[in-house]
């Protein structure tokens, strides 16, 4: 189910925006990977690696999902920026770990 | 509201389950055979992104979910039956050995399991068996007192 080929996934009309491709690429993967525990194969799906490279320009999209609730978004943002503002103490804690993230942004002047 | 469920596993269209909570994206099967719900417990490779238990090595195989539960006091034991004495996990995992889910099981017999980000349900072990999770490959037991 969840490692099959994303169709269209590179093809974006030029008519969609970041955010509509996003959501469209967002909506694949929570239906193919919503019953995964395997943070591996999470991480690994096409839609999500596509949504990765979609970059910095998602970033505020992001966080403004992971201010309303937690997101596994905490696993796409360190791929995307290249950094990691979560304290070990808290690895594992979906919420905590967004909290983090949040701060992460403010402090550079994200805003969402 | 759970045709979303039956359709990724298809014992559940024939037979009894129940949900018992809401989708939650926190915490995962492992943790919850656990008894944890605030932390995604998976053997990623960097440290900082789920929680893996210290000793442990991150790496995804059934012998490492068998010491991450031995840290807890299950031993490996031979059968799912429910013995009145002790708790069980038992683990999933697919063609090739790789671990794909736990449940544990509750004292009326049935198993309660994390569906991913999903809901909590209560089913029968075998019920989730198929192309998603695989197959019943180990169960473990600690005495009830433990817990």
């Amino acid at each position: 189910m969840p490692s099959q080929p994303i169709p269209n996934a590179a093809v974006t009309s030029s008519a969609e925006t970041v955010e509509q491709r996003f959501r469209r690429l967002e909506t694949i993967w929570e239906s193919e990977t919503q019953f995964l525990s395997d943070a591996q194969r999470i991480i690994e799906h096409p839609a999500f690696q596509e949504i990765i490279r979609l970059g910095e320009a998602v970033v505020p999209l992001m966080l403004r999902d992971l201010e309303k609730g937690p997101r596994h978004w905490v696993w796409a943002l360190p791929r995307i920026t290249g950094v990691n503002p979560v304290p070990q103490a808290d690895a594992g804690n979906i919420r905590k770990m967004g909290e983090a993230w949040l701060r992460w942004g403010r402090e550079r002047g994200y805003q969402w | 509201m759970v045709e979303h469920i039956k359709a990724l596993f298809p014992r559940l269209r024939a037979a009894p389950f129940r949900v018992t909570s809401l989708p939650d994206p926190v915490y995962n099967c492992v943790a919850w055979a656990a008894g944890v719900t605030d932390d995604w417990w998976w053997p990623l490779e960097n440290p900082t992104e789920a929680y893996w238990p210290d000793g442990v090595l991150r790496v995804r195989t059934l012998e490492t979910i068998r010491e991450v539960f031995a840290t807890f006091a299950y031993a490996v034991c031979p059968g799912e039956g429910l013995e009145i004495d002790f708790e069980k996990i038992a683990r999933f995992a697919d063609a090739l050995g790789v671990p794909t889910h736990a449940a544990r099981q509750l004292p009326t017999g049935l198993w309660t399991s994390k569906l991913g980000r999903g809901e909590d349900i209560e089913h029968s072990l075998h019920d989730l068996e198929g192309h998603l999770y695989g197959a019943v490959v180990l169960v473990m037991k600690r005495p009830r007192s433990h817990g």
